[in-house]
């Protein structure tokens, strides 16, 4: 009798962790398309550290789709708020060289009105609005960190990247990026 | 025997110096790219210039043949130094530049005090000069906004290196002084 107790919770035991296993790897599956949002504000560091060091000569690789630039579903963006233009574009190029100031989205939201303001924040910042997913045929909700790139013989150009999700507050976003860019400051 | 009529080399230091100053304020005011100021500081603001410089030697012209030489070499420097940012060679950053732009404004100093013993139109352009570095140098290290402020400052400096052309070419052409230097800022 104690032997089949013992089976049978062995058995639990097994079973509970299989199932476990196949959803953490579900998930995981599902998560492999979409980027993160710490992925977006590494690369839109990234970027913005490559401007500083190679200056309007890294422009370029901004403007590549097959770039390291672009990632799952997501990619960086280059814009001037000063000048009212969008400088790289990977997935847009008809954008390029275009004024951006009017760009509204399906809310009659101004996006680079929204996104100019929070790029002048120390650390960034994170706006929402609705955009067309690369590949997708309709927007979705879309989450964007833009930051201010520095760099020689320039009054500075703003550079940004976002995620598609539909239940990540900005509050939760900052909050994570204000921790990845002063970690000593959290202790966990 | 009457002496060969001799050119003044200045007439092609002031135009490479002038023209390749105003395009690279078109850029920092963000009029144009910066293709351009990399092509013609190599060719006339850099090679011309430099060329002048050296023809200087021989008029016994200590300030041209530093002044004319000098800013030669700037320009094919920089040039040289953003074309080596487009191919890694030898990367210099945002803070590099300004490092770089230092340098000049102290060698700039030097010469602004000899300018000031030659005439007003030196002084003026040589004091235009002084000042468009020092704002360069701030846009560069910390004061990225004031890039703009040193492009319009720094057109004045090169429509004043002009006007010393045109002075120049303009009183051999008329066979006498049409646009009038002024007096030395410094009397002995």
């Amino acid at each position: 009798m104690h032997s089949i107790r013992k089976l049978t919770r062995a058995a639990l035991i097994a079973l509970t962790l299989t199932v476990t296993t196949l959803l953490t790897h579900s998930a995981a599956v599902a998560d492999e398309s979409a980027a993160t949002p710490d992925e977006v504000v590494t690369k839109v560091w990234g970027a913005a550290k490559v401007l500083q060091t190679k200056g309007a000569s890294a422009i370029p690789s901004l403007n590549n789709a097959d770039g390291p630039w672009v990632w799952k579903d997501s990619y960086v963006f280059a814009f001037d708020c000063r000048l009212d233009r969008m400088v790289a574009h990977p997935m847009r190029p008809d954008l390029v060289g275009r004024p951006i100031m009017q760009v509204t989205d399906n809310n009659g939201k101004y996006i680079f009105k929204e996104l100019c303001a929070a790029a002048t924040a120390k650390n960034g910042g994170w706006v929402e609005y609705q955009w067309t997913k690369p590949g997708a045929g309709q927007t979705s909700r879309k989450l964007s960190y833009a930051v201010t790139a520095d760099l020689a013989f320039s009054t500075g150009i703003q550079v940004a990247a976002g995620v598609y999700d539909e239940t990540l507050s900005l509050e939760q976003l900052n909050k994570m990026t204000a921790e990845m860019a002063d970690p000593g400051n959290y202790s966990h | 025997m009457q002496q060969q009529k001799q050119g003044n080399p200045a007439v092609v230091g002031l135009g490479g110096f002038g023209l390749t100053t105003m395009v690279l304020q078109f850029h920092n005011v963000g009029w144009m790219g910066i293709g351009p100021v990399i092509w013609l500081g190599l060719i006339f603001g850099g090679l011309a210039q430099m060329i002048a410089g050296f023809q200087e030697k021989s008029t016994g012209n200590n300030f041209g043949y530093c002044a004319f030489t000098a800013y030669g070499s700037f320009w094919i420097s920089l040039a040289l130094l953003l074309i080596g940012n487009q191919f890694n060679i030898y990367v210099s950053s945002k803070t590099d530049i300004g490092w770089f732009l230092v340098a000049w404004t102290l060698f700039t100093a030097i010469l602004w005090i000899g300018a000031m013993r030659i005439h007003g139109a030196m002084a003026t352009t040589f004091t235009l000069l002084l000042i468009g570095f020092i704002l360069l140098d701030l846009a560069h290290f910390g004061y990225p906004q004031l890039t703009v402020v040193a492009g319009y400052e720094l057109m004045l400096t090169a429509l004043a290196a002009w006007y010393m052309m045109a002075h120049v070419i303009f009183a051999d052409v008329f066979g006498r002084n049409i646009l009038p230097v002024g007096n030395p800022w410094i009397k002995v």
